[in-house]
């Protein structure tokens, strides 16, 4: 027989008492361990938007009051990667200007935060001019059913939004992320005025109503734009539907090809049907006009707020909204109620080790001629100590495992009941925490009453007896 | 017998309610190794306390013990707990044997203390614990809880236990306060066969009587004094009871 064997019986000796000092344990680490996964799945859902698209600013029209002040503009939107706006539009020829201001700010405040200095590992040439991508947002029936129909650049989107993946199909062949930027200048030329000139390639409509290629401003007869009717399927969308590549679609009497679909991204995306921004505009009557501008800073550290407060500042009729920042907002109200809850629990673990010390304090006082009688026959101050740390760690480790068992079901309950909108997450580690916390409760009620038993002179664990 | 156990000017104050009380007031004792010694006296005497003070329980306010010419009260904490696990074997009237243990591992205990508790000595320990229990009679309950057993059967495991590690000195503090005669007869029988078949001394405390027909030497206690020789020690035990 060892030490940790008698601690063991003698934990299964009192049932009942020890029943209680372990539920108070349980419910304190089910507590801390819900609050942590909920508070960890909810950071990592912020986290990974903000990995995606946390350089990225997102531009449409101001569709609210909030578009004349700035600084109600900037916590219009919640966060996502793709808030669909309907009916409202922005000139496409405010692209420029948008642009300027945005380059603007993104130099000033890189100056400003120490430029290279404070950001190691990125060379000077990263700071490349930011990217962007136009959306058009249109309800279209397709196939005889309403549907978000977004007219897009593939090529800048796909750039934009690099987490795009396809599950079938191709991009278009022309695609390449690297030349996007020298792609800008010829698609608008920019005069020494600073005037905007759109290189457009017109389209027609047919007898039937489907899309023709019709000439080019200069009236010279244009040759059919390759890809004109590609169609990109949103993940969910073609899986509900179930169409797959090759399959046609007829959008406003137009018949598309669908060329490729994408990967499901849990955002509006996948529900959606794309088709080039320019067939768009044209299917829907709306040249020259855009829905949406993403522009993705080239730099990891863009200071894409202070981009963010300029445009709001500086240009009508557009709402500019930085991802990081609302995340931000997001993360700040998650730590904030994290913080609170924690502060709340922590002082009911308090109270809870308190109760616990009193029930040990009386249950370690009521064996006391038995701790006595170990001293006599030779247990050490140590030995006994040990006795007791063994018992209250096994204790503390029932708990913790029972705590972390209830903390995972109260997880998905809180997650629930706080509207976090993430994906509750489990790791190992809140597992530890878990089996750590119920240990440490436990240890920390016993340490003092064991630590001043073991120190006790046999003859007082004894007094009536050897008080002879 | 030779020189075994020795006490000098052993003293012991305590400080009960504000008020100094000498349990002891300067003793100067020798047992000799292989005695059997009975401590009686009236209640508050000083007996418990001398004998407790011998076995490394109560550490006296002056004076020494010397078991072996080694001053036992010099010793450290763990010292002193390896001294009274290899040295002596403890035994009480009450809260003896721990209830969630059976007898076989309640007879073992004292050996999970030791420093020294392999596989091999562990199955060595239960061997010798059941020779032990066989030679007391209590075979049978090897595998019996203490609420399962008699008062004298839990004076049996208790005496078992107290050999267990084969110490040189058995110190037993009312051995047979709550047994009726023929029990105790039964216990005093044991230690007497303790004392003979296994060579130990037996250091007692009692208010029996019965003690005296089997004691080698008897010990008369009062106010914390030994007193020396006494031509009747019945005589000198009953002194002052029921006198005025």
């Amino acid at each position: 027989m060892k030490i940790l064997r008698l601690a063991l019986l003698e934990l299964l000796r009192r049932p009942k008492k020890n029943l209680v000092i372990a539920s108070s344990i349980v419910i304190a680490v089910a507590l801390l361990t819900s609050l942590s996964i909920v508070s960890n799945s909810a950071n990592l859902a912020i986290m990974e938007i903000i990995a995606k698209t946390g350089h990225t600013l997102t531009v449409r029209p101001a569709v609210t009051s909030a578009g004349t002040n700035p600084e109600e503009k900037n916590q219009e939107y919640k966060l996502t990667t793709s808030e669909v706006v309907l009916g409202s539009y922005i000139p496409e020829a405010a692209v420029p200007e948008i642009m300027k201001y945005y380059d603007k700010a993104i130099k000033e405040g890189w100056e400003k935060k120490g430029g290279l200095v404070s950001n190691p590992g990125i060379p000077e040439t990263s700071l490349e001019p930011a990217t962007w991508a136009p959306r058009l947002f249109e309800k279209a029936e397709v196939d005889g059913q309403e549907v978000i129909v977004t007219g897009i650049e593939i090529r800048k989107e796909y750039f934009v939004r690099f987490w795009w993946n396809l599950t079938s199909g191709d991009w278009p062949a022309e695609t390449d992320v690297r030349d996007v930027n020298t792609n800008v200048s010829t698609l608008y030329t920019i005069g020494s005025d600073g005037k905007v000139t759109i290189d457009k390639t017109e389209y027609g409509v047919d007898s039937s109503g489907r899309l023709i290629a019709a000439q080019d401003k200069t009236g010279k007869a244009a040759p059919i734009l390759k890809g004109w009717d590609d169609a990109y399927l949103g993940g969910a969308y073609a899986k509900a539907k179930g169409l797959k590549l090759g399959d046609k679609l007829t959008i406003n009497k137009s018949e598309f090809t669908i060329r490729g679909v994408l990967e499901e991204t849990n955002s509006a995306d996948d529900y959606m049907v794309f088709i080039p921004l320019s067939t768009a505009q044209k299917l829907f009557n709306k040249e020259g006009q855009i829905s949406m501008v993403s522009v993705r800073a080239m730099c990891p550290n863009c200071p894409v707020g202070d981009a963010m407060v300029e445009l709001n500042k500086h240009v009508t009729g557009i709402t500019a909204v930085s991802q990081l920042d609302v995340a931000g907002v997001q993360f700040d109200f998650f730590n904030m109620l994290y913080k609170f809850l924690l502060a709340v629990i922590v002082s009911t673990i308090a109270v809870g080790i308190f109760s616990i010390f009193n029930i040990v304090t009386g249950s370690l006082y009521a064996r006391i001629r038995e701790i006595g009688m170990l001293k006599a026959i030779g247990a050490s101050r140590f030995q006994l100590f040990r006795i007791f740390i063994y018992e209250h760690f096994i204790l503390g480790l029932a708990a913790g495992i029972c705590g972390y068992v209830l903390g995972l079901g109260m997880a998905y309950i809180l997650n629930t009941l706080l509207d976090t909108g993430a994906v509750i997450r489990i790791t190992t580690d809140f597992l530890w925490r878990a089996l750590i916390l119920g240990i440490v409760c436990s240890l920390v009620a016993i340490i003092y009453p064991a630590y001043k038993l073991s120190k006790l002179k046999i003859t007082e664990t004894f007094r009536t007896q050897w008080e002879g | 017998m030779s020189e075994f156990i020795e006490t000098k000017g052993l003293k012991k104050i305590y400080h009960v309610g504000g008020q100094k009380v000498e349990a002891l007031q300067g003793i100067d004792l020798e047992i000799a190794r292989g005695d059997f010694v009975v401590f009686m006296g009236h209640s508050g005497s000083g007996k418990t306390t001398l004998v407790s003070t011998i076995g490394g329980l109560t550490r006296p306010t002056e004076g020494t013990v010397l078991i072996e010419g080694n001053d036992i009260w010099k010793l450290n904490d763990k010292q002193l707990s390896h001294f009274r696990n290899r040295k002596i074997g403890f035994m009480f009237q009450s809260f003896s044997l721990l209830p969630t243990l059976n007898v076989l591992n309640n007879v073992v205990m004292p050996a999970i203390f030791s420093a020294n508790s392999g596989k091999k000595d562990s199955d060595t320990l239960k061997s010798k614990a059941i020779s032990l229990l066989t030679d007391l009679d209590m075979k049978r309950k090897v595998n019996s809880f203490p609420s399962e057993l008699s008062g004298g059967e839990q004076r049996r495991v208790a005496i078992a236990r107290a050999l267990i590690n084969d110490p040189e000195i058995i110190l037993a503090d009312e051995p047979t306060g709550d047994l009726d005669i023929r029990t105790e007869r039964e216990v005093i029988d044991i230690f007497c066969h303790i004392n003979n078949a296994y060579q130990k001394t037996l250091i007692i405390v009692s208010h029996s009587l019965t003690w005296l027909e089997k004691a080698k030497t008897i010990i008369v206690m009062k106010d914390g004094l030994i007193f020396k020789d006494l031509a009747d020690p019945v005589e000198a035990i009953m002194d002052g009871v029921c006198k005025p």
